[in-house]
């Protein structure tokens, strides 16, 4: 008998190949099991993100959708949230033979979290759905409730073990979205139960910044090309800006975020991950580890300034315009106790204490109810030294700036000086504009999508782990013990956070960039 | 929209400058240069498919319609910045008489600044692509052989004529079907034995196919003709009775058989044009994994160690020596010359 014929199993598959880059990553067959499958989050996003990659052909063959929640429903209640959630909030064009192949997969266990019957039905539902799918015993929970349960589910899972890798015969891995703990304390024992009950390297925590195109492309801006880099430091940058900017109000989360607030809302996760990103070093390979480690030496070595009173500005929204319509005050939301010191804004001066960024300050602000939505990274250069040209020829002469524009409109603007055309010398600031986002957006997946294939992948380059998260709570806390007690200052609905953040900037001698 | 009869290269390059600025700042971004080659009654079907393809990736159009070698030479062209032809800019180029040989004089001018070339033939593959020299000036040529009389003769000529950064829509075709091979692989275990493909007759997709798990696998896989539509089935046989064995009798779904499991139904959509064209554009590199493909399909090993580019050879198909290489520009049919006129190259 030839010996011909190559051999499949043991992590070798002879059909995939490094260089056949046509070929989809789909991942092993698997199960993705949601708690808190009647959220917000889970009826707007996740659900129709799981029918997208179904719909891309980006799910394996054997994958099944668990749905867990306190209702009394069957497997077919669940399908019909789903599909009703997919039909609204999916983003691929609708197609009724994949939905099909989907719904005919989704299960659903119901119970509340602290009903042990519940949890080893939720068991042996997935050892079940090994032999009818073949799972083999792989499975994602996507825990999508509040902190405060999360404690009793974990406790839940390591009870009936089915968040043991071993015991199953596959791999378990946990999805985990922010808040990540209200303080550096509570990051410590919520990363400290996630991970016993898990093993470290199986936890993901969601931080749907960094699923973005323009997010991962700042990595490729910065360390593919050889234009940016040697700028890329305290010779050449005078300072940079980071801002997140929201429309909206609170909607109908005054519950939690009256409780959070800003910083701990959006400068400890995704301000601070923006800022490690476009500070860090060249990680030596473009891998999970590779990348955490360079981003916590930054989150290690970001400094607060001494002088909290001049460099860290908090605010809270008055009613106002806004696009037009007039719009309540944070005081005057729904179920906003009316004394709430909660801060809807927030901006902060922050040093990075290394060698390329010392003496360069990172602005960050984030706020609700400004003038537009809009997410961007500037970084401003220092003037050139010397002008060859009469002062008044340029006069209208800024700095480079370099944006990177998170979103909307994603892509890159660069900032220079040309000369006015005519027959005087004349500079002034133009813009050169990359587009990365227009003619792509369709084909790109959105963040949720992709970052919820790279968790059934167990590709945790785009997550944020545990000691990055506490080195975030570090910088946040000290603020947070610094405000406590005192009044955020008042900004009307509509403009661009309250005065007193531009005093911030004036007196270090710069502006806010108007986004 | 900007419509040019009887006009010259420079002039279409000044319409487009001039539809560019009107359009304001739409052309940031531009990442290639689409050149599809495609005969006048089939102009539509592939204006379709190039806009689905642009939507997706930010590109110039440049669509060449030739048309009657023994008419006058003549240029008539069509700029559009935004519309009909998808979000970037399209110009659509019709030529005729003997302008039509020389194609390149128009097309040259109006790539975008060093953005790489991809050229499309949407009609018959070329029998050499050394003789067009639209496809000498791209990087990537991408040819369709099942718009071909007999595909698999066309596919042979494929591997005959093969430069790396070739690839043909017929593999496009199948990357559904390889994907969910590769996934069905991922938890399979054993030595391979053997294979079997089905598909109706002559079909390019299946040839490449099968040469692809025989390359990839190392072992014989078998064709089979079957009533279709299109590929139907492919079955793998390892050690041990265990077996992958992948089934679409629709068209549309897909049923994967594994030993020991439950049988699995998927969506297996035959594409169409435009999404394959758009996973053209994706990767402007050689594609290694379509040269083994294509050798092991048609006996004709270590194709990706040929030179990636070709020069331009220069064939009159006037000339009485050209009647030998059948359909030199196979889009259009331009053999009835009206005999005896021979001129001299250009």
């Amino acid at each position: 008998m030839s010996r011909r014929g190559a051999v499949a199993g043991t992590g070798h598959n002879p059909l995939r190949d490094p260089a056949d880059r046509r070929l989809p990553r789909v991942p092993e067959p698997c199960a993705l099991v949601v708690f808190g499958v009647t959220g917000d989050l889970a009826r707007k996003k996740l659900l129709p993100a799981v029918y997208d990659l179904a719909n891309r052909g980006l799910l394996p063959p054997g994958f099944v959708l668990l749905g867990f929640a306190r209702r009394d429903w069957g497997d077919g209640d669940f399908a019909d949230l789903a599909k009703k959630s997919a039909q609204e909030h999916a983003r691929t064009p609708w197609r009724e033979e994949v939905w099909r192949r989907l719904g005919d997969s989704a299960r659903f266990v119901s119970g509340s979290f602290d009903d042990d019957a519940a949890f080893d039905g939720l068991a042996e539902t997935l050892r079940s759905l090994q032999d009818s799918h073949g799972i083999a015993g792989n499975a994602a929970f996507y825990l999508s409730i509040p902190p405060a349960a999360f404690p009793v589910v974990l406790k839940q899972l390591e009870r009936t073990h089915i968040a043991d890798n071993e015991a199953c015969g596959g791999w378990r891995r946990v999805v985990v979205e922010k808040p990540f703990g209200h303080d550096l304390k509570s990051s410590l024992d919520l990363n400290g139960l996630v991970d016993d009950v898990f093993t470290p390297g199986d936890v993901f925590r969601i931080d749907h910044y960094l699923g973005k195109e323009t997010v991962q492309n700042l990595l490729a801006l910065r360390f593919a090309n050889t234009l940016f880099e040697p700028v890329w430091n305290s010779h050449y940058v005078d300072s940079v800006q980071i801002t997140m900017a929201e429309e909206v109000g609170i909607g109908g989360r005054a519950a939690f975020y009256d409780s959070a607030g800003a910083a701990r809302d959006v400068l400890q996760n995704h301000l601070l991950q923006l800022l490690a990103l476009t500070a860090m070093e060249e990680p030596v390979a473009f891998s999970a580890e590779a990348l955490r480690t360079e981003k916590l030496k930054v989150l290690r070595a970001i400094a607060l300034p001494d002088d909290l009173e001049r460099s860290a500005v908090r605010g809270q929204y008055a009613e106002g315009w806004l696009a037009g319509q007039r719009v309540k005050g944070y005081l005057q939301e729904d179920s906003v106790p009316d004394r709430s010191t909660t801060e809807t804004y927030v901006a902060v001066r922050l040093g990075v204490e290394t060698r390329r960024w010392a003496g360069v300050p990172f602005y960050l602000r984030t706020g609700k109810r400004l003038p537009r939505r809009v997410t961007e990274i500037a970084v401003s250069f220092k003037k050139a030294p010397h002008l060859p040209f009469a002062r008044t020829d340029t006069e209208e002469l800024g700095q480079n700036q370099l944006v990177i524009r998170v979103q909307p409109d994603e892509g890159v603007t660069l900032r220079f000086g040309s000369k006015v055309p005519g027959t005087y010398m004349e500079v002034r600031d133009v813009l050169m504009d990359f587009l990365y986002g227009e003619a792509f957006t369709e084909s790109s997946p959105e963040a949720y999508e992709r970052l919820l294939l790279d968790v059934l992948l167990g590709d945790a380059t785009l997550f944020p782990r545990n000691e990055e998260v506490e080195a975030s709570w570090r910088v946040v806390d000290p603020l947070e013990e610094y405000w406590s007690g005192s009044q955020p200052r008042r900004y009307r609905a509509g403009e661009w956070g309250p005065a007193a953040a531009d005093d911030m900037l004036a007196h270090d001698g710069r502006v806010w960039r108007r986004p | 929209m900007t419509t040019l009869s009887d006009t010259t290269g420079s002039a279409v390059v000044k319409a487009l400058a001039a539809a560019r600025r009107s359009a304001g700042a739409v052309t940031s971004g531009l990442a290639l240069t689409l050149v599809a080659v495609v005969s006048e009654e089939h102009v539509e079907e592939a204006e379709q498919a190039a806009a689905v393809a642009a939507a997706m990736h930010p590109c110039r159009l440049l669509v060449v319609v030739r048309r009657r070698l023994e008419s006058e030479s003549r240029l008539d062209a069509e700029v559009q910045v935004g519309g009909r032809l998808g979000p970037g800019e399209a110009v659509v180029l019709r030529m005729f008489g003997r302008l039509s040989l020389h194609a390149e004089s128009v097309v040259l001018p109006l790539l975008a600044p060093d953005a790489p070339v991809i050229t499309w033939w949407h009609g018959k593959p070329p029998y050499r692509i050394a003789h067009d020299p639209l496809g000498v000036l791209a990087a990537r040529r991408v040819t369709d052989c099942a718009r071909a009389d007999d595909p698999i003769a066309a596919l042979a000529n494929r591997a005959e004529d093969y430069a790396p950064g070739d690839t043909d829509l017929t593999w496009t075709r199948i990357t559904g079907w390889r994907g969910l091979l590769a996934s069905a692989f991922d938890s399979a275990s054993g030595r391979v034995r053997q294979g079997g493909v089905a598909a109706e007759p002559r079909s390019a997709s299946a040839a490449l196919l099968a040469g692809w798990l025989g390359h990839r696998l190392d072992a014989p896989i078998e064709l089979k003709n079957s009533s279709g539509p299109g590929l139907t089935e492919v079955r793998i046989t390892l050690d041990g009775e265990s077996y992958v064995w992948l089934e679409r009798e629709d068209g549309h779904n897909a049923t994967v058989h594994r030993d020991g499991m439950p049988d699995r139904s998927l969506p297996l959509p035959r594409r169409e044009l435009g999404e394959l064209l758009a996973e053209e554009l994706h990767r402007l590199d050689a594609d290694q994994t379509y040269g083994d493909a294509l050798g092991a399909a048609m006996g004709k090993p270590a194709l990706n160690r040929r030179e990636p580019g070709r020069i331009h050879k220069w064939l009159d198909p006037e000339d009485s020596q050209a009647a030998k290489e059948p359909a030199l520009f196979a889009s259009e049919p331009l053999s009835q010359h009206s005999g005896g006129r021979t001129r001299a190259s250009s």
